[in-house]
């Protein structure tokens, strides 16, 4: 059940209806049964939902008995055995067959591959069940008694897909005190699905044709469209990833449930440190809560700081997939940060000497240039694993063929459906998104302020915009996969 | 004991009144007790129960209520996609959309060569306002049926070019399921109509539509599978379909010319000048089939060669390995009649003269078309029992003043020739009135002997000869 199918909107709205007819004490444990019929609907997730409801257990009474216990060696055992247990699985699923090739490579031995299918939402549940028992061993989250309000948090549907990771300190409350329903939520929660589904469908399912096409093959392409392809799918990732959050929020909302905001405007970030901080939120807030900071942190020398920030991106690689281009797009992200993180002070006492600096506004604009330069570069290596591509192919082919630039562009486009008006339909779209959200403000809430006329007015014109220029049966969404 | 000194008053605040006389002070208030908390009414399960039922109500209403204006742009969507319909998934193609409108407007229309008939006959069942008196099915032996011919304005001309016995019937069952029983239907039949082969079918008939006729009306078993309506109509909420709709409107939108899916001009415009003038091939509005003005003014020879081509492929024409009636063929024949009758409609039959040379020839080869020649005896021998009309013969000999030059081809025969044997719907009515219709079995074809023509006068030979000449 993909996120963009009308069976995932009806099956929303009957739960939502539902969930809303019953009384408030009983709503979470209906939401349970709903998360579990959501992971069940698809046949071949059903055996799955074991690894579902394992992980669940496990690691609600790791939590318990870390939490009920005062003996710190029992507290240390139960802590490692949710953490192997959680990481157990994630190997298991996800790293087998990379594993095993490297085991193969290092003694000389066969080991067999395992054609595993990877369970539903795999990254995202077993990290929020992983992060209630790290909180509960570091006293920063109390035991939950009730495994099922556990459980409901672990399985929450709109988060099952593409997350954002949820915190259970964040969700509890929410939780244990059902909330009423609100019209006002209910109407911001739509919008903002809505708003989701025009990011995803008009802008990034309209770019990744062409980027889908470009980067299919790479060798046959001169550099002007590998570049082209190269920031429109920054653009793609950007509108793909937060139009999927988008969603998830809404339905959260809608259903009575405030989840993380997994972006931040990334790209007005100022540096590569900073992107990060606003790029996918949870996981990064995850990585610096539960790796970056038990390394050190920023609290040691310099030294071990950036290799503590090499460590967290290279981590940060390899949860995207068990491909090498993955852990290279996390080593490339590592080493800018590192370089960022060492040489900012440096840098900062230079800025008076440039002259281009002397404008706050051109200083920000230029910063935030090279800061999506930056991540326009790693993501050659990302772009290359989703579409198995071989990355220093694309980065040496970047430099070629700059002849009638804007020409071969322009056919590419044409050739892949973008004609017409259609590269004028998403360059508007794409920025009215990014100006709507700029400085992190919620359109959702800004559209509520409207008067009735305008906020109609607005609600048909991304209806209309989603039904006229929506790419209806593209893909699903790219970090549905990790 | 000493007394204790007078203990100093606070200071008061005098207030002054206009006239100098000090008003005493306002007593002070009382000190009110500060009333507790009120404790949030307690409600009983019932008073719960419908509290919060009259909540949900309220919200839920209020809810859908907004939702509801959601629904203009589905509206919109829905009517735009059966409008535009690019694909004709529920108005049929465009080409043929386009002929028939021009049809209804009362146009002939260019370009028969390309049309796709059988489309344009299931549209103009589907789009005609008032239903035709009188409707005429067949193959393109009977498309030079006309009004005129007919003698009624009310017809249409439902003949599609290569009919089989799936096509004659579906184009009486379309304008049944719309609703629109004609009141006379004219059957041309021919001879393959009672073959129960591969051979007898064409390719382009509607095989599911003559299935779901067999078998729902017909009552005869076939594997038919009732399709599922639900299926088509989702296209109308299918927003892929809505967009290709827009794209195609936004096309060509304002342009002379329509264009198909793959972006080919649909050239089929309305006749400019005089239809009998015309350098190709045209439809008439009633249905009827107008050829080029070359084709009509062929001379003796040039038809009486298309003759002798015809010899040699007359059982390529849906009748290879015709060897019998089928059974199965004559009882769907009798009940489709029978099912006619009971819509009300008048059936009556014709039979379309071969040329004479072609038929000469056929007879010289009688073994080879032994189903061919069994075909009208049987068919005199049924109307005669069932006192169906049955005007015309497949042998020229039996229509009375039918000669050569009342032909186009081997094949078909033109409207100086249709004169000949069919008089009309009106005298047919009048006729089935008056109880004085032809006696079908007082015309005996020729189907068993050769007869060579022209023994006493020799022009048949000398026709062949000719024919051959020109073959």
């Amino acid at each position: 059940m993909t996120l963009i199918s009308l069976v995932y909107l009806g099956f929303f709205a009957a739960a939502a209806l539902i969930n809303y007819l019953l009384p408030r004490v009983v709503r979470p444990y209906f939401l349970l049964i709903a998360n579990y019929a959501f992971y069940c609907y698809s046949p071949e997730n059903r055996p799955l939902a074991l690894v579902l409801a394992g992980a669940t257990l496990v690691t609600w009474v790791c939590g318990f008995v870390i939490g009920k216990s005062r003996n710190k060696a029992l507290r240390v055992i139960f802590l490692l055995l949710a953490v192997g247990g959680g990481i157990g699985i994630l190997l298991y699923y996800k790293y087998w067959n990379m594993l095993a090739d490297a085991l193969a490579g290092l003694t000389g031995g066969a080991v067999p591959h395992l054609n595993l299918i990877a369970p539903l939402g795999l990254s995202y549940f077993t990290f929020a069940a992983l992060s209630y028992t790290i909180d509960v061993f570091r006293k920063r989250c109390r035991v939950e008694p009730n495994l099922l309000h556990y459980a409901m948090f672990v399985s929450f549907f709109p988060t099952m897909i593409t997350g954002p990771i949820e915190r259970y300190p964040h969700l509890r409350p929410q939780i244990q005190a059902s909330r009423r329903f609100s019209y006002s939520r209910c109407a911001g929660g739509l919008f903002r699905i809505l708003w989701g589904y025009m990011k995803k469908m008009v802008i990034a399912d309209n770019l990744s044709r062409y980027v889908g096409f470009v980067y299919g093959a790479p060798d046959t392409m001169n550099g002007p469209n590998l570049v082209a392809a190269t920031v429109l799918f920054a653009i793609q990732l950007y509108m793909d990833f937060s139009g999927c959050c988008d969603i998830a929020l809404g339905v959260a909302r809608i259903l009575g449930y405030d989840l993380i905001e997994n972006f931040n405007s990334p790209f007005e970030a100022t540096s590569f440190s900073e992107f990060w901080a606003r790029w996918h939120i949870s996981m990064t807030g995850w990585f610096r809560d539960y790796v970056y900071i038990p390394l050190g942190g920023s609290r040691c020398g310099m030294a071990r700081r950036l290799l503590n920030i090499l460590i967290v991106f290279l981590v940060s690689g390899l949860w995207h997939g068990a491909d090498w281009r993955y852990l290279m797009w996390g080593l490339f992200c590592g080493v800018a940060s590192a370089i960022g993180r060492a040489t900012f002070p440096v840098r900062k006492r230079l800025w008076r000497y440039n002259p281009l600096y002397r404008a706050d506004w051109l200083r920000v604009l230029l910063q935030r240039c090279i800061t999506f330069l930056l991540f326009i570069l790693s993501l050659v290596f990302f772009a290359g694993a989703l579409y198995n591509a071989d990355p220093y192919a694309v980065y040496a082919g970047m430099v070629q063929g700059w002849q009638n630039a804007w020409d071969s562009v322009r056919t590419t486009l044409y050739d892949t459906g973008i004609d017409g008006r259609l590269p004028v339909v998403l360059t508007c779209a794409a920025a009215i998104v990014l100006a709507a959200e700029s400085h992190g403000r919620s359109v959702a809430r800004w559209i509520r302020r409207q008067n009735f006329v305008l906020r109609w007015t607005l609600y048909y014109a991304a209806g209309a915009a989603i039904l006229c220029f929506g790419a209806f049966g593209q893909s699903a969404f790219i970090y549905q996969q990790f | 004991m000493a007394s204790r000194p007078p203990v100093p008053q606070p200071p008061q605040h005098i207030h002054r009144a206009r006239g100098g006389v000090a008003a005493p002070p306002r007593p002070a208030k009382p000190a009110r007790r500060s009333r507790p908390p009120r404790k949030p009414r307690r409600y009983t399960l019932w008073g719960r129960f419908w509290l919060g039922f009259v909540r949900r109500l309220y919200f839920g209403s209020k809810t859908l209520i907004k939702l509801a204006l959601c629904l203009p742009i589905l509206a919109f969507m829905v009517w735009f996609s059966y409008t535009v319909d690019r694909s004709g998934l529920f108005q049929g193609e465009l080409a043929p959309r386009r002929i028939v409108d021009l049809m209804l407007q009362g146009y002939d229309v260019t370009n028969f060569d390309s049309m796709d008939e059988r489309e344009v006959v299931q549209l103009y069942a589907q789009d005609v306002a008032e239903t035709p008196e009188v409707i005429a099915v067949g193959s393109s032996r009977i498309l030079q049926f006309n009004r005129e011919l007919v003698g009624v304005d009310s017809f249409f001309n439902m003949g599609v070019t290569g009919a089989d016995v799936r096509d004659n019937m579906t184009s009486y069952y379309k304008m049944i399921t719309y609703g629109k029983a004609p009141k006379v239907l004219i059957w041309s039949v021919d001879p393959w109509v009672f073959y129960d082969s591969e051979n007898a079918f064409d390719e382009r008939a509607d095989a599911d539509l003559y299935n779901e006729f067999l078998t729902k009306v017909l009552g005869v078993p076939t594997d038919y599978e009732e399709p599922d309506p639900v299926e088509l109509w989702k296209a109308l909420a299918e927003p892929a379909y809505f967009q290709g709709n827009v794209d195609y409107f936004v096309k060509n939108r304002g342009q002379s010319t329509v264009t198909d899916d793959d972006g080919n001009t649909i050239e089929f415009n309305p006749v400019e000048g005089d239809p009998f003038d015309q350098s190709t091939n045209i439809k008439r509005s009633d249905g009827s089939i107008l050829y080029n003005v070359e084709f009509r003014n062929q001379t003796q020879e040039q038809i009486l060669a298309q003759a002798a081509a015809a010899c040699s492929t007359f059982n390529s024409v849906h009748m290879e390995g015709f060897n019998e009636l089928s059974q199965t063929q004559l009882d769907a024949f009798d009940a489709f009649i029978r099912y006619a009758r009971d819509q009300g409609t008048t059936v009556i039959l014709v039979l379309s003269p071969w040329h004479p040379y072609l038929y000469n020839y056929l007879l010289g080869e009688t073994e080879l078309h032994q189903g061919f020649f069994q075909v009208e005896n049987w068919l005199r021998q049924y109307c005669a029992d069932n006192d169906v009309p049955l005007y015309g013969s497949y042998d020229p000999a039996c229509v009375e003043g039918i000669e050569e030059m009342d032909f186009f081809d081997g094949l078909h025969c033109k409207d100086t020739g249709i004169r000949k044997f069919f008089p009309g719907v009106p005298a047919v009515l009048e006729a089935i009135q008056t109880d004085s219709l032809p006696d079908p079995l007082a015309v005996t074809p020729r189907t068993t002997a050769p007869v060579p023509e022209g023994a006493e006068d020799g022009t048949g030979d000398a026709a062949a000869a000719t024919a051959e000449d020109a073959a």
